[in-house]
């Protein structure tokens, strides 16, 4: 007997429904790539597969039961896929960049300086604007490759290789070929910046792993920029869009934003949750276990709905309702345990700019098209629209 | 009150820090987690409750005393 299919959001047809509803009963599923999971959709036994690292190892890979490219049993490359100490000691070399609350406060004129001169140029231009492509994608990529030292000439190859690796169709030969370039132009940027260092994040992570016992090798800083460049746009960027979409569509959800911006702060936190995450992770059981009184056998692959479990009453008795003025709980959007975004803190930071930015310059900001006719993507793990006309005059 | 955190676990993901920066700060060099009082006065519970809540690497306990 065949398996039922990993159910996946349908955008096109309920816009902002996660793939299926929050249960406790664990089931087994095809993933579209061929592999047989156990699917988890509550939020508690979400929350325990992503927090314990032990007897879910992230090795197979974060979404290789979506990408073809990925396979799980190929020998880990990059810290997304190593667990425990190993991957502890790459984090600890991400997080002085990008999630130190002083480094954060540092950050943020610059960000709000990248917005404000989108949201100008946003304003002299013709209506309908393309809102995906000339502003969320232009915003996030900027901050992300001037927080690296990617000049805009290059912006064309993390675009490129994010295109590829989040696509689930792509092959591992056209990944490695749409990678190929970002990867010589990252080394080229280590061996430049080693001989002269910079204040952006490969320089400060040179300088500051060159202390450690074990200073990080180029193969490490190449993997780890490209994933904080690939990972760092896109998924921001998508966020804004698909976030202004459900904002703009929920009766008095933007007019609270404009009558008080300060709530961009638990907005964001609101959209992540809403909205994160739809297609789920993956782990693999390292030992006999059980979820949820399911026993689980070693070896076995685990996919976990974020979504879902963000949308569990076991969270807020209301958790289908999108509420911008929600008291932030704890959510697992940005993922939960060890492998938890990387890029949070800076992605949180991306989306309360902007989100306060246009509520405060922007206030009349409407979809111009009606939301049925929205294109969304759909081979891709990262969820939203293909491209968001709008409208303000 | 009394708190304690697991230091080897760490992430350094900064949550505990930006909602509870009295008891909690960051090492320079790796961001992993300082904390700054073991025993916080009790209206800071609330506080340190949603740090523990939202830690992701779940390092952080809290206990009565």
């Amino acid at each position: 007997m065949s398996l039922p299919a990993l159910p996946l959001p349908r955008e096109w047809e309920l816009p902002f429904d996660p793939p299926g509803p929050a249960g406790s009963r664990l089931v087994r599923v095809a993933c579209p790539t061929g592999l047989s999971a156990w699917l988890v959709s509550d939020y508690a036994g979400v929350r325990e597969v992503l927090g314990d690292g032990r007897r879910f190892s992230a090795r197979p890979g974060q979404a290789s039961h979506m990408l073809t490219a990925f396979d799980p049993d190929s020998e880990p490359e990059g810290f997304t896929r190593l667990d425990g100490p190993e991957h502890v000691r790459i984090r600890r070399n991400f997080a002085p960049q990008v999630s130190h609350a002083r480094r954060l406060t540092e950050l943020k004129p610059l960000i709000e300086e990248i917005t404000d001169r989108a949201i100008t140029r946003m304003l002299a231009s013709p209506e309908p604007f393309a809102l995906h492509s000339a502003f969320s994608t232009a915003v996030t990529t900027e901050v992300i490759a001037e927080l690296i030292g990617v000049p805009a000439a290059q912006h064309h190859l993390l675009r490129d290789a994010a295109q590829a690796i989040f696509t689930t169709t792509t092959t591992a030969d056209e990944l490695r070929a749409a990678l190929e370039p970002l990867f010589v132009y990252l080394y080229q940027a280590v061996a430049s910046r080693r001989a002269e260092p910079g204040d952006d994040i490969l320089s400060r992570m040179i300088l500051l792993s060159a202390s450690n016992e074990r200073p990080l090798t180029d193969a490490e800083l190449v993997d780890m920029n490209a994933a904080l460049l690939i990972a760092g746009f896109d998924t921001t960027a998508s966020m804004i869009t698909y976030g202004l979409v459900a904002l703009l569509n929920t009766p008095g959800e933007w007019d609270r934003l404009v009558a008080d911006p300060g709530l961009a702060v638990p907005a964001t936190e609101e959209l992540v949750r809403y909205l994160g995450v739809g297609t789920g992770l993956l782990r693999r059981a390292t030992e006999d276990t059980t979820i949820g009184g399911q026993a689980i056998l070693a070896g076995d692959y685990v996919v976990v709905s974020v979504q879902s479990g963000n949308r569990d009453a076991a969270l807020y008795p209301d958790a289908e309702v999108l509420n911008i003025a929600r008291k932030p709980g704890s959510h697992i959007g940005f993922g939960h345990g060890a492998h938890a975004c990387v890029g949070q803190q800076v992605a949180r930071m991306e989306l309360n700019t902007v989100l306060a930015a246009l509520a405060t310059r922007v206030p009349t900001l409407r979809i111009a098209v009606p939301v049925g006719d929205i294109e969304w993507k759909r081979d891709t793990v990262v969820r939203g629209p293909v491209e968001l006309p709008v409208a303000w005059s | 009150m009394r708190v304690t955190v697991d230091r080897d676990r760490c992430i350094g993901a900064g949550n505990c820090a930006l909602i509870a920066p009295a008891v909690f700060d960051q090492e320079p060099d790796d961001a992993v987690v300082v904390l700054l009082d073991e025993t916080p006065p009790e209206d800071s519970r609330p506080a340190v409750q949603e740090a523990v809540d939202r830690c992701p690497a779940a390092v952080i306990v809290l206990a009565a005393g």
